[in-house]
Parts: structure tokens; sequence; C-alpha cells
């Protein structure tokens, strides 16, 4: 019983991650109808982004968070003015997929060049910290990433729905003609939605710090798993990315328990096909 | 005063419009008339700057449009109920009308204005807090009125309004406008398929054939038209 609540506890620890990183690559599908293949790719730069504010200046790695996010959401901006914006121009998805796989693979090997492949970490005073609640045992930085996350998610719902921005945020993401109509600027609406779903990316790249390894592919088991938590919890819904990342995440643990840690990747994509299929099953009934 | 000369417009190497000069005086009520086709929509878009033009100009208050970006227009005075009301589907009404008020003056009027949407379409008071996608086309339309009248528009451009509407809806829809029009000196133009309940509700109309004006005069004179009578009334 014991193992199971622990089991449990953990999926929910990490199950946050997917659900930020799926939040993130909602947003910016909602409004542009794109995928972006270099998503896990950001949380990896947020990573480093974190590792090096540690190093030069001691920063803690929870103090970099805001200016992580900052610094992403430039970074995402620049990237959507100089490059998406004029590739959405074409219409053509074959264009914006080569566009975001490529600088996906542009990001991890340039910080494979800027780094190396060695695995980093950043210790802090509390890294072997852990709270004993009853039967369960948390790691400290586990249990403040998860705590800054949830106010993350809360803030960034709070934002879509009752912020102006935020309603023209959904106002382009349900329909852009109407949204011009309004006088609605959608190039700035892109720049900010992609700025915001790379802070999101960031974001979470920095929270991971606390205690997981620092690589150049680090984000791209993340990358994906944003993906399946997308298409699981609703195209383009916010509270349904954050379901869908816990569920994965406890669904993670749990095959790690039951069966074996080593087949937990499988199961995840198992799922995800089965889910798919019988969504398009009931699809397919309901016509 | 709107006073459109000349203009020109497409999309990429397709032109639609040729060469379209019309005028809309203060309080007066024009209509556009065309078939499917004609290049109706395309020229609210030239006009409201969602399309820029190629040539020609739009004039409005003594003041150069032409080649303006949307929200320049808009914040000029010209807004349109687009064809097909393009609403916010799955946000609220009030949502819908917020969206509406898109600059410092029109927010800072939001609430009386809002009062008086309301008063115009009280339908909507009640339906303040439901998706705007799950109303009826009718009341959709509603929304797509108001949304545009918290806009405080000077000249305010109707397209399509009859587009799949039950007729006691648009002659209401109508009657706002003509209101609007008689009391607070409103411009409306009127852009439409149906011509004859366009006609029995403006004072002067153009029609728009393949992108370019064919005729124009009052509501009277082109009810009697012969032309018109047998194109577009079936007469």
């Amino acid at each position: 019983m014991s193992t199971f609540l622990q089991a449990c506890v953990n999926g929910l620890l990490m199950g946050g991650f997917y659900s930020l990183m799926g939040m993130g690559q909602n947003v910016i599908f909602g409004v542009m109808k794109i995928v972006n293949f270099c998503h896990g790719e950001m949380l990896m730069v947020g990573m480093y982004l974190t590792w090096l504010l540690h190093q030069t200046f001691g920063l803690d790695p929870y103090l970099c968070v805001p200016i992580v996010a900052v610094i992403m959401f430039c970074l995402g901006a620049v990237i959507q003015h100089t490059l998406i914006t004029p590739a959405l121009g074409t219409k053509s998805f074959t264009n914006l997929l080569f566009l975001t796989v490529g600088l996906g693979l542009l990001l991890s090997n340039g910080a494979l060049v800027l780094f190396g492949s060695e695995y980093r970490s950043i210790s802090t005073s509390y890294s072997m910290t852990y709270i004993n609640l009853g039967p369960v045992t948390m790691a400290l930085p586990r249990l403040i990433s998860f705590g800054v996350l949830l106010v993350v998610s809360v803030a960034l719902f709070t934002f879509l729905k009752y912020t102006t921005v935020g309603k023209q945020i959904r106002a382009v993401s349900q329909n852009p003609v109407g949204a011009e109509v309004v006088g609605i600027n959608t190039k700035r609406i892109y720049i900010l939605t992609y700025g915001l779903g790379v802070a999101l990316a960031g974001i979470a790249g920095a929270l991971l710090t606390g205690f997981y390894t620092i690589f150049p592919t680090a984000g791209a088991s993340f990358g994906f798993r944003a993906l399946i938590v997308v298409v699981v919890g609703g195209l383009g819904s916010i509270p349904g990315a954050f379901f869908a990342g816990i569920f994965l995440g406890l669904l993670e643990t749990m095959v790690a328990l039951f069966i074996s840690p080593s087949y937990s990747d499988l199961i995840v994509f198992v799922t995800f096909i089965v889910i798919l299929v019988v969504r398009q099953l009931i699809v397919l009934r309901r016509k | 005063m709107l006073k459109v000369s000349g203009l020109q417009a497409g999309y990429g190497a397709v032109n639609i419009l040729w060469d379209i000069s019309f005028q809309v005086g203060d309080g007066e009520i024009v209509a556009i008339l065309g078939s499917n086709g004609a290049g109706k929509t395309t020229m609210v878009r030239a006009v409201t700057g969602i399309l820029r033009p190629s040539q020609g100009s739009v004039e409005f208050n003594g003041q150069e449009l032409a080649k303006k970006n949307a929200r320049y227009i808009l914040d000029h005075g010209i807004v349109q109920v687009p064809e097909g009301r393009q609403l916010f589907t799955e946000m609220t009404v009030l949502e819908n009308l917020e969206m509406g008020a898109f600059n410092k003056e029109t927010k800072a009027h939001f609430r009386e204005n809002l009062d008086k949407a309301y008063g115009w379409f009280p339908r909507l008071k009640e339906r303040a807090r439901q998706a705007a996608g799950t109303l009826s086309g009718g009341e959709q339309q509603m929304v797509a009125v108001a949304r545009a009248l918290i806009g405080m528009p000077k000249l305010l451009i109707l397209d399509e309004p009859s587009l799949g509407l039950a007729p006691n809806i648009v002659d209401d829809i109508l009657e706002v406008a003509r209101t609007m029009a008689r009391q607070d000196g409103l411009s409306v133009l009127l852009v439409e398929q149906d011509i004859t309940k366009a006609l029995a509700c403006a004072d002067r109309g153009y029609v728009i054939e393949n992108g370019r004006i064919a005729l124009e005069g009052t509501s009277a004179e082109l009810q009697a038209n012969e032309h018109v009578k047998k194109a577009y009334l079936g007469i």
C-alpha cells in the first residue's frame, strides 16, 4: 500500500511537468494551429540557462525561474517574428514542420557544441532533503517544483480567462477572421503566444534542474510527452492538457511499479495509440 | 461622410474589384447590391483595411484611409458586421461584446454602450453568460451587430445580414440600423444579396457587377429599373 501511495505521489510530481509542457504546446497550437516540434529543446535551453546562471552568479535554481522565463519569452518572440510568422504566410504545413524540427536539431546540437555531452547537475544545500508525510517520502526539490508549476498553471489559466490580452489570444485561436474584424493585431498575438509557450517550456526546464540531469537531449522525452498530452487532453484545451499531463505521469509510475520501469515508455506510447484509435472509432460511430 | 473612388483590390494576381466609387452621407443608409461573387465582400474588406486595396481612395470625414491598417480604420469609426458573423463561438456573449471595445475611448464607454446594446437586443442580456456558439443564428447576428455598436461606429457596414436568417429577424436588425441612422445620424452601408429587403430599408443604392459599379440611384429608381427588375427581382 505504501509503495502504491509513493508511486502515486511520484507520478503526480512528474506529471506536473508534462502538464506544463503540454499547456505551452497547446497555447501555441490553439492560436497558430502549428505543432511546435522544438518544444522539448526549449525545455533543454531553459535547463542550460539555469545551469549557467547558477554557475556564474551562484543563483539558486528556483530564483532563476523568473529570469529564465523572461529570457525564453524574448527568444520565442524573436523566433516567431523572424522565422515562424513568415513561414505561416506560405500556408504550408511542411515548411513549418521542417522549420520547428530543424530548430530543435539546431538547439540540441548547439548545446552539444557549447557544453559538450557531459551530464551536468545543480546541487544545492537542500538537494538531499527529504520530507516524510506518513508513508510517503518526497525529495524537497521535487515538491517545490511541483508547487511552483501549480502556481504557474493557475496563473496561465487566469491570464487567458480574465485579462484583455488573454481574451484576445483566445479570440484569435477561435476565429482569426473575427479577430481582425475587431481590430486585434494577430501578428502581435502570434509573437506573444509563441513567447509564452516557449517561456512555459523554459520554466519547466528551470524547475527540473533541482533534481534532474542536464544534457543536450534532455528535452526530447519531454517534447514527445507534450505531444501526447496535447492529443489526449484535447487540441487547444489548457485544463485538458493539465489533467492529461498528470494522468501521463501517474500512468508511467504505475507501469514502473506493477510491470517494469523499462516498459514505461513502451506502455505510454501504446496507451497513446489506443486512445487515438478509440477516439477515432467514437468519431466514426457518431457519424 | 464616406467617399470611395476608383477602388481596386484583389487577392494576389487575381483582381476582384476594378473600379468602385460610391458615397455615403451622414445619417444615410446606402445599399450595395449584387449577386454572389460580384465582389461585395471584397469591397467591404478593402474599405475596412483587412485587405489592402491596390489603387483608389477611401476618404472618411476628410481623412484618407486607403492602405491604412484595420485597427487605424476602426479607430476612425468605420466598423463592420462581417459576413457570417465571425463570432468567438466558445467565448461568452459578454466576452464577445468586450472584444468590440478595441481602443481607450470605446473601453471607457463600454458600460453605457453595453446597456444601449442590451436595449436594442434584450435577449442578449439574458444570454450574456452563454457561449456564443450555443445561440440561434438570429441571436448570433444580434451579437455581431451589438459587438459592432460597442465599437461606437460613425459608419456601420452590414455585410449580408440576411444570410441564413429568418426574415423577421432580418427586419428587426435592419430596423435597429434605420432607427440609429435617423436618431443618431449613424451612416449605414448595407451590403446585400436580398435586393427587395435592402431597397426597402435604404435611401440609395449601387449595383455591383463583376467588380464594377453597374448602376446607381435612389431606392425608388432602382426598384423601377428594368435591368434590376429582370436580373435581380425576377419580374
